[in-house]
């Protein structure tokens, strides 16, 4: 074989060169601790690090939204619990109202503390956050809710949901609007309202002592069919016919229609409410009224419909100004008091459901938070096991290109110095 | 032994020194590019025949011949002109690489933020602060987009740039090598002895053009050489040398096109899959197949990231009350006025026809009550429209020559839906077989800003949603209705305009639980009502006939869409109301958000952010490609240039020795004639 002396040259600058360039691209890879330093240098990793990039900043965009919601829901919740501890000293006061031991007078000092209440719940219900929306106003933050009138208040919000994107596929509400909290609430047990007819001038007003409790529900499903079907809702009537008071149920308001035979009454026993004759049905629920009604007495039972917190607690009020004596015997009186002490329950009870939701979003916030903060490291091992360098076997490298580079411009040296010219 | 002795000595002497002569030559020339060593080829002269047998009569130089083998030098050429090809390739795609890998100029950072920046304003919707900071990272998006698209632009200009460098180079070297030709024809001519100087020379300029564009070579009876390019194209002939032109190329004025002068004075254009190899090969590889797909591909994620978000943006209300309808209201975000097609109509076209061409409004996700989100069908590729005659067009899309045939009589539309464009036929008339380049998202990331009224007030930004749901607080049912959304106009539905909800709608129930119905007052006359059962594919009904009511319906009414959930019962109402001083609702901001992480590009199958990932990737890919066979093609190219060095290069030590070889044959010719003197001399002495 022939060589040139070129070749001798050419070889020996080439090879210098590489190990050149090679430990020029390491020095990089030192300097940044990057591995990939272009796309060029593993273009799959590099597009895989760009999305995972997104995925980690779409998470922490998430974690940041949770924390978001976080806030505003605290700030709810807060609210909520609040509103909560106020019913619960309303409810008491109510309690205390209705016994027989106490004088007007007394009835007024209670009026007077809900009259201060009704106002501290006014408060409650205008809150507003720290960004100066009002938190209760559903999409009008910058309009007040809630103003007080005669009946209670009128709210001028809307059903809007300020929703927060807390996960991909998640969209979670970080508000209760006005309607939810404090006017939505379902009055007597949530299924149906009883009453003696008291209501109104001039009507009927029941003569006895009868006294109805809130009813209870056996079969939700039933009762839901049943106050669907007949929205009017039904009426027991009482008659005394030669000492024996019986009751018979009818449709509400005409009172025409019968829906069962008469039965016999025992004071305390628990009603039935259902309809014997055709289209027989089974209203799964259940009355007691206590007391003797007299002749003519009647009692109704009608669907649930929406009572603001505000009007359950002016009415209390009223009721409570008027006392006993004034337009309400004690009947009335009692009646109606256990009427409010319903819907406040009903208040209570939607108070606490809306807290439960809460504290559910809450908690899910937590979990979520959980997952996305392991998420943003394992986004963040990912996308360093893709791009970051092993600085180990960077170094060993290093050392290895090093050699190699002056065993390369060592020989070449050696070589490059052998010509027969010299010698001869 | 007359003179014999004399002549005999004189004839290696002057052999000696050609052998001297040649050997300086090659020690002199060992570093001279494209040299090839030469020797001496010595033979005896003839003998004279006596009696006593034939007697030598020395030696002559028959010639001086080139270590020469013509197979190795076309294989260091056509290693040479696909390397360089490469190279230049390589070179070039790098500037690319390096653009799009830096972590902070790249696109993911601005596109990011871009995105937190919509989500700051769902989550806090009346904040101005938050609005102006979706602006400010709209800006920078924006900036970005149109700097990336700066440098890409820049790049096209520099290959142009190269391309006339290199033909200017090309024409130079052709017509050196014909001019050489007719030197060594006339060398060789007069003296019959092959010119071994100039044929090095034009070796070297054939491995120079070779670096260029990769040629291909045949020998003429008279020495000279014959060039050819592409598939047999001729740039030299004997003497004679073409001259290549570079010029605008008629389908798209916009680049530089490679073409050989005609002999009218013209030029014919040679299609690019002819110019192979060299520094032209690589430019012209690189402009098509990864500046024009990258300037495309930026292109399209520009025009989908503002189509996809001004298409949902137009479904919302501002902070001020305004929604589509209102005269204060600004439906894009972006604006995108600028984001017309190139059409070029190609410079050969006879006709007059007037062509421009439309990107189309994005289609939405599934069908109309699904999500209200939207994707593009853009892709990355360039069109070409033929015309047919007739009716008839032809539209190829040039990544992959699929065509769609397509009929309109101008003026009129052709739309290609599944591409995402729309061209409209002008004035003029076209004539069979004229052809228009459409690029439709080539100038899309140069061209995107922000709608500048937005940009002005932040309160612009549609954050809300211009309608809301109420259930109506006496409704004795359990009948609940979702906040609801807006969702594009269908078909003769309007869709969602401010008129169509002057006043309230209320969807009243009636009938049963088990056979309820719903009814809408309030409508606009000519609205539809749609419906989607759960589990159901959507129906659409005339406006004025309840519907059926079952829970977890969707329905849809000009443009709004809401789902019932729950049962309501007899004369339980809702209401549809506009969305009055609805500062904390971010709902339109939400679907704004969800943008991001939707598969909002290549028809519904890619993320803005994948599909940049997947271009990054792709040149990424072809860098690395280039980069591994451009070593290969390094050590095939080594390998040649060795092969021919091993029999072609000087080397010095045998040089060394050789003049050494060649003074002891002078000092022993020399010797001879002192011999024959001295023995003269003798002859002398004895007379």
């Amino acid at each position: 074989m022939r060589i040139s002396t070129s070749q001798i040259f050419d070889s020996g600058a080439r090879g210098i060169g590489r190990n050149q360039v090679d430990l020029f691209k390491l020095q990089n890879q030192l300097s940044t601790g990057r591995k990939v330093l272009t796309p060029e240098d593993d273009p799959i990793a590099s597009a895989q690090a760009l999305v995972l990039t997104q995925s980690k900043s779409v998470s922490a965009q998430f974690l940041k939204n949770q924390s978001d919601a976080q806030g505003k829901l605290g700030l709810v919740e807060a609210k909520v619990a609040s509103v909560g501890d106020l019913l619960q000293s309303v409810r008491e006061r109510l309690v205390q109202a209705g016994s027989t031991t106490l004088t007007n007078s007394d009835r007024s000092y209670i009026k007077e503390e809900l009259e201060a209440r009704f106002s501290e719940l006014m408060g409650i219900a205008n809150a507003q956050d720290g960004e100066g929306n009002y938190m209760f106003s559903g999409y009008q933050g910058a309009v007040r809710p809630f103003s007080a009138i005669a009946t209670g208040a009128s709210y001028q919000g809307d059903d809007g949901q300020r929703f927060l994107q807390v996960a991909a596929s998640r969209q979670m509400a970080t508000n209760v609007t006005g309607n939810d909290l404090f006017e939505s609430i379902r009055n007597g047990n949530g299924s149906f309202v009883t009453s003696a007819v008291t209501t109104g001038t001039g009507a009927p007003v029941n003569t006895g002592s009868g006294v109805i409790d809130q009813g209870s529900v056996t079969d939700p499903a039933l009762i839901s069919t049943a106050m669907a079907t007949y929205p009017g809702g039904v009426q027991i009537q009482f008659s005394v016919v030669g000492g024996v008071t019986s009751y018979q149920l009818f449709d509400n308001p005409a009172g025409t229609t019968a829906y069962t035979a008469p039965q016999t009454f025992t004071p305390g026993q628990s009603i039935k409410l259902e309809r014997t004759t055709a289209p027989a049905s089974d209203f799964g629920a259940s009355v007691v009224i206590e007391g003797s009604p007299a002749n003519g007495d009647t009692f109704t039972i009608k669907p649930s419909t929406n009572q603001s917190m505000f009007a359950s607690l002016r009415n209390a009020i009223n009721t409570l100004t008027t006392g006993i004596g004034g337009s309400y015997t004690s009947t009335e009186y009692s009646n109606r008091l256990a009427e409010s002490l319903g819907d406040i329950d009903q208040a209570l009870e939607n108070v606490n459901k809306i807290r439960s939701t809460v504290g559910s979003n809450l908690k899910e916030l937590d979990s979520l938070t959980n997952a996305d903060e392991d998420l943003q490291l394992q986004y963040s091992s990912s996308i360093s096991s893709l791009q970051d360098l092993d600085y180990a076997q960077a170094i060993t490298e290093m050392s290895k290109k090093q050699l190699q580079l002056e065993a390369a411009q060592l020989s070449f040296k050696q070589v490059s110095q052998l010509s027969l010219f010299n010698i001869l | 032994m007359s003179t014999g002795i004399y002549s005999i000595g004189v004839s290696g002497l002057a052999a000696a020194q050609l052998g001297l002569l040649a050997t300086e030559h090659n020690v002199v020339n060992a570093n001279t590019p494209g040299y090839t060593r030469q020797r001496t080829v010595q033979a005896t002269n003839i003998a004279i025949n006596t009696g006593a047998g034939a007697l030598g009569q020395g030696v002559h130089v028959q010639t001086i011949e080139r270590m020469y083998d013509r197979y190795l030098t076309a294989q260091v050429n056509s290693a040479q002109t696909t390397l360089s090809g490469i190279e230049s390739y390589y070179t070039q795609i790098k500037q690319i690489d390096n653009l799009l890998a830096d972590p902070s100029a790249g696109l993911t950072p601005a596109l990011q933020d871009f995105f937190s920046g919509v989500q700051q304003v769902a989550s806090n919707p009346s904040l101005l602060s938050a609005r102006e900071s979706m602006i400010s990272s709209s800006t920078t998006l924006v900036n970005r987009f149109q700097s990336i698209s700066l440098r890409l632009d820049e790049m096209a200009e520099e290959v142009n740039g190269k391309i006339q460098d290199a033909v200017t180079s090309v024409n130079s070297y052709a017509s050196q090598i014909a001019d050489l030709n007719q030197r060594i024809i006339i060398s060789e001519g007069t003296y019959g002895q092959p010119a071994n100087d100039l044929l090095d020379q034009r070796d070297q300029l054939i491995n120079d053009l070779n670096k260029l564009i990769k040629v291909t070579t045949s020998t003429n009876s008279n020495g000279s050489f014959n060039v050819f390019i592409g598939t047999g194209q001729q740039l030299v002939i004997g003497n004679q040398a073409m001259i290549m032109t570079a010029s605008a190329s008629s389908a798209d004025p916009g680049k530089i096109a490679v073409g050989l002068q005609t002999a009218a004075g013209g030029s014919m254009e040679l299609p690019e899959n002819l110019v192979t190899g060299g520094e032209l090969g690589g430019l012209l590889s690189f402009r098509s197949q990864t500046l024009e797909r990258a300037t495309n591909e930026l292109g399209r994620i520009a025009a989908s990231v503002a189509l996809t978000f001004n298409a949902q943006h137009a479904l919302g209300m501002d902070l001020q009350g305004n929604a589509n309808g209102s005269a204060g209201f600004n439906a894009d975000y972006f604006n995108v006025a600028n984001f017309t097609p190139t059409v070029s109509a190609n410079t050969h076209n006879s006709g007059n026809l007037l062509v421009t061409s439309q990107l189309i409004d994005p289609p939405p996700f599934g069908t109309e009550l699904n999500d209200g989100n939207f994707y593009t069908n853009l892709t990355t590729s360039d069109y070409r429209l033929v015309f047919n005659g007739g009716t008839s067009y032809t539209l190829t899309r040039l990544s992959d020559n699929t065509n769609f045939a397509l009929t309109a009589t101008p003026p009129g539309t052709l739309t290609q839906a599944s591409e995402g464009i729309s061209i409209t036929l002008g004035t003029g008339a076209a004539t069979a077989g004229d052809s228009y380049l459409i690029q439709p998202t080539q100038n899309a990331a140069k061209n995107i800003s922000l709608n500048p009224v937005i940009a002005a007030d932040a309160r612009a930004i549609a954050a809300a949603v211009p309608f809301r749901t109420s259930a109506t607080a006496t409704n004795l049912g359990t009948g609940a209705i979702s906040a609801g959304k807006t969702v594009p106009g269908f078909s003769t539905d309007p869709g969602f305009n401010v008129a169509n909800l002057a006043s309230n709608i209320t969807v009243t129930f009636s009938g049963t639980p088990a056979a309820g119905t719903l009814s809408f007052a309030g409508l606009p006359a000519t609205a539809q009502i749609i419906v989607k059962l759960p589990g159901q594919p959507e129906s659409t009904t005339a406006a004025v006939p309840p519907i059926a009511y079952q829970q977890g319906m969707t329905v849809s009414v000009a443009g709004m869409s809401f789902t019932f959930t729950g049962q309501p019962v007899a004369n339980d109402t809702f209401t549809l109301a506009r969305n009055t001083a609805a500062t904390a609702d971010g709902r339109n901001a939400l679907a704004l958000g969800q943008l991001q992480t939707k598969n909002t590009m290549s028809g519904a199958k890619a993320t803005f952010q994948g599909a940049y990932a997947e271009m990054v990737a792709s040149n990424g890919i072809k860098t690395r490609e280039l980069k591994v066979t451009g070593e290969a093609q390094q050590a095939v190219l080594d390998q040649a240039q060795a092969s021919r060095d091993a029999l072609s290069g000087v080397n010095l030590d045998e040089e060394a020795a050789n003049m050494i070889r060649f003074q002891q044959a002078y000092q022993a010719s020399a010797k001879l004639l002192e011999v024959g003197k001295t023995l003269f001399d003798t002859v002398l002495q004895l007379g």
